[in-house]
């Protein structure tokens, strides 16, 4: 009863290069596989990690940050989403969350050769890997949201970050 | 930043129609667009909104040939009255062509415009997935659902409203520059016109006679330019470049530098700029045609200019004192090249393009000869005439009654011209040689004394404006419209315009009918006392908020996001406080809050967890049907 496996990959692309640039690809009539979603944000600093692990934990087989690169409108977002991505996949590592499943990469408006390359190659790593460990990402993402609190001065656990699969 | 920035907060939760009791199940309306066709030829439209029917809290889905018509956004508004729908889905094109316009759909029927959720399934579904109509389809109906998710954690938001500072800048003091700020400027609106050379007119300063009306260019540029000059409300600055570009609709602040010594960079605001930056003259490369290497061989600019210093009077035509006998006009020099056939400009990139002037300019050339030295044969050597304008056939037939004679080449091999063999070299020095497709290919080679290359246009060299404004240009390198159609003077950046071949090449009436356009598309954006934004900045929730002030840490911007004392609950303590008028919504202070105090108005995380677990979900129905439930 089971279908073949088909990777859900998720695209999390900027309003100012990416998004324009995955539009761009189909303005051009190029194609890519239809199991690629694309969600429109200004800036993918904005997420912190459990966004990514509780993604993982939903079913998401891998996640492309697509981004500005060095064309960031915003000062400073760039650099930190790299750190934070940085901390995100070293946490994987170590978590036995497989690292292909992340990937950062700026696009730009006009960017359809890198866009297709970057989810072809996204798309090899997945088939590769098969679905990812639900469980796990799931585990890691209370983990991640522990640490978190663990950290703060004022601890206070709210009750969105409790939940767990959906 | 500018003071008026730091006054703003957004108004929230203003009370709208529509309010329903806070436990009443939300009333969601669907309505999937087939773009006549670009959407539905790929995605099964109707099987996408019986589907999405399924949906929790969706009480209708309807498919529309052409949501964003009249009475598609019709039908959106009466739905909201109608039915008493308190969000909206509109699945279609890409938002940035669409998402306003939607946005006033909804909130004609009532509803506050930012509990709508627009669904790109055409750039990103049927144009993206040709060859896969069932996945563009399921695609289509997750990327529904992700937008019903988030739907379901939207609250009504309020624009941010800045000051609209009435004044325009135009760059480029061309025809196209010299009509938009005239135009601007009698509709009352003070206008900064920068030019950077010394004499306002640009390209037209050096074109003669203009088609189709036979007038000299000069006396258009010296009408308009009395024009600016005279006008109270226009300041011209000469021999000056933008520099840097910052800010945005209704308040951009520009730096422009004056060549001449001792005078400052000027600073200032304006509300809207146009871009009336021209084009630039492609230039042969050099043996290109024997350009550069024979003398004989030039450019229609530089015909232009001879034509132009030989008196009325002369009875003949000379040129580095040769008397032209015969004289041939090339087509399509730098314009329409092919991969393989034609040498790429030293930008790299080949010009694909029609440069759509060339052809009539080449016969209006070719007429005047034919009048002014009725000796001289004129030999037309094209890959197409296309004279495509009103008025412009008639060159076309005039040439051929005036005894022009015309060959055509094929694009794949173009005309090649030489050095006449010694024998021959008496009826002309250079030769013109190509295998004529109206003799069926017949290899004919014409002595020329002269041979007149129809240069295109070129893009302007504005790289860092485009760079600082953050332009999209074509894959030509002009700038590039939001639409060809439907938004012809508009870019992706709010309050910037394009007019004349800033844009792509055009002739004289249409440089002016796109100036216009502009200056009237800026005017309308003035008629508005404030320039209203999207309220996407962060917001701090203080029954969330413990005041660890990490977001504070993370934030680039000065004054946007700061701790401050308050007072809960009898207690004095610190809390985070965003100024709405700096923050730029990046949302960097939102992924290190540990009690998700902080977020993005319009971006939140739970909205983007709402929309992942749409992606994620199975599709409604797809396992068991309602019908099956029921029946077990």
């Amino acid at each position: 009863m089971s279908d073949p496996f088909v990777p859900k990959i998720l695209v999390l692309a900027t309003d100012k290069c990416a998004y324009p640039g995955a539009d761009a690809v189909g303005k051009a009539h190029q194609e890519y596989p239809s199991n690629v979603y694309i969600l429109r944000v200004l800036s993918p600093v904005l997420f912190p990690e459990d966004f990514y692990l509780r993604a993982y934990s939903q079913g998401i087989d891998g996640i492309l940050i697509a981004a500005c690169g060095s064309d960031c409108p915003y000062h400073g977002a760039y650099d930190r989403l790299a750190v934070r991505i940085d901390e995100l996949t070293s946490r994987m590592k170590s978590g036995g969350l497989e690292i292909e499943r992340i990937r950062i990469t700026a696009i730009c408006t006009v960017c359809i050769k890198a866009f297709l390359k970057e989810i072809a190659q996204m798309s090899d790593h997945l088939y590769q890997l098969g679905p990812v460990n639900r469980e796990l990402a799931e585990q890691l993402r209370r983990e991640s949201v522990e640490r978190m609190q663990a950290k703060a001065r004022f601890p206070r656990l709210a009750p969105a970050l409790q939940g767990g699969l959906g | 930043m500018s003071e008026h920035n730091q006054q703003v907060q957004p108004q929230k939760n203003k009370p709208m129609q529509n309010e329903r009791a806070a436990d009443a199940p939300l009333r969601i309306g669907v309505y999937i667009c087939r773009c006549g066709g670009n959407i539905s030829d790929v995605v099964d439209v109707d099987r996408v909104a019986e589907t999405v029917k399924l949906l929790p809290d969706v009480v209708t889905a309807k498919v529309h040939t052409f949501a964003c018509s009249d009475p598609g956004q019709q039908t959106i508004t009466n739905d909201i009255l109608e039915q008493n729908l308190d969000r909206v889905v509109v699945a279609s094109c890409t938002p940035f062509l669409h998402e306003q316009t939607f946005r006033g759909a909804v909130s004609r029927g009532g509803l506050n415009p930012y509990l709508y959720e627009h669904v790109n399934i055409r750039e990103q579904a049927s144009w993206a997935h040709k060859h896969d109509p069932e996945g563009a389809t399921i695609k289509a109906i997750r990327m529904i659902a992700a937008a019903v998710g988030k739907l379901h954690h939207v609250e009504p938001l309020e624009q941010i409203k800045l000051p609209n500072h009435r004044r325009a800048l135009v760059v480029g003091g061309g025809i196209a520059g010299m009509k938009a700020a005239s135009e601007l400027a009698g509709r009352g609106i003070k206008v900064l016109l920068v030019e950077s050379s010394q004499r306002l007119g640009g390209q037209l300063n050096d074109r003669g006679r203009v088609y189709p009306t036979e007038r000299d260019a000069k006396e258009l540029v010296e009408e308009l330019a009395r024009r600016v000059r005279t006008h109270s409300n226009i300041e011209i600055l000469m021999q000056s470049n933008v520099t840097a570009v910052s800010g945005f609709i209704g308040n951009f602040k520009v730096a422009i530098r004056t060549e001449a010594a001792g005078i400052p960079v000027t600073e200032t605001t304006v509300g809207a700029i146009i871009m009336a930056t021209g084009f630039r003259p492609y230039v042969p490369q050099d043996g290109e045609f024997l350009y550069r290497t024979e003398p004989g061989v030039v450019t229609m600019p530089e015909f232009l200019q001879l034509l132009r210093s030989t008196p009325d009077a002369a009875r003949k035509l000379t040129w580095n004192g040769r008397v032209i006998r015969n004289i041939a006009f090339l087509h399509c020099v730098g314009s329409r090249q092919l991969d393989g056939v034609h040498e790429p400009p030293p930008n790299g990139r080949l010009n694909t393009y029609c440069s759509r002037t060339c052809c009539t300019t080449i016969l209006q050339q070719a007429l005047e000869v034919r009048h002014r030295f009725p000796s001289v044969g004129v030999f037309d050597f094209y890959r197409d005439i296309r004279t495509y304008g009103r008025g412009e056939e008639n060159y076309y037939s005039a040439a051929s009654r005036a005894g022009v004679t015309f060959f055509r080449y094929n694009g794949e091999e173009p005309p090649r011209v030489e050095l006449t063999p010694r024998a021959r070299a008496k009826e002309g020095v250079l030769s013109v040689t190509l295998n004529d497709t109206l003799t069926w290919g017949t290899e004919l080679s014409v002595p020329v004394d002269m041979v007149v290359l129809g240069t295109g246009m070129m893009p302007g060299e504005i790289a860092d404006l485009i760079e600082q404004m953050k332009l999209a240009t074509g894959e030509d390198g002009f700038l590039q419209e939001v639409h060809p159609k439907l938004r012809p003077v508009e870019v992706s950046v709010n309050g910037i315009l394009l007019a004349g071949t800033a844009q792509g090449p055009m002739n004289i009436q249409e440089t002016l009918a796109a100036a216009g356009a502009a200056a009237v598309k800026a005017a309308a954006m003035f008629a508005r006392e404030d320039v209203e934004l999207n309220p996407y900045v962060a917001e701090v929730d203080l029954s969330r908020c413990c005041g660890e002030a990490l977001c504070v840490t993370q934030c680039d911007y000065e004054g946007a996001l700061q701790m401050v004392s308050m007072e809960v609950e009898g207690a004095t303590v610190e809390r985070a406080q965003v100024n709405a008028g700096l923050c730029v919504g990046c949302g960097a202070c939102v992924a290190v809050c540990p009690n998700r105090a902080i977020d993005v108005n319009g971006w939140r995380l739970d909205q983007f967890e709402a929309m992942v677990d749409g992606i994620a979900a199975a599709i409604p129905g797809q396992e068991c049907t309602p019908e099956l439930v029921n029946i077990h």
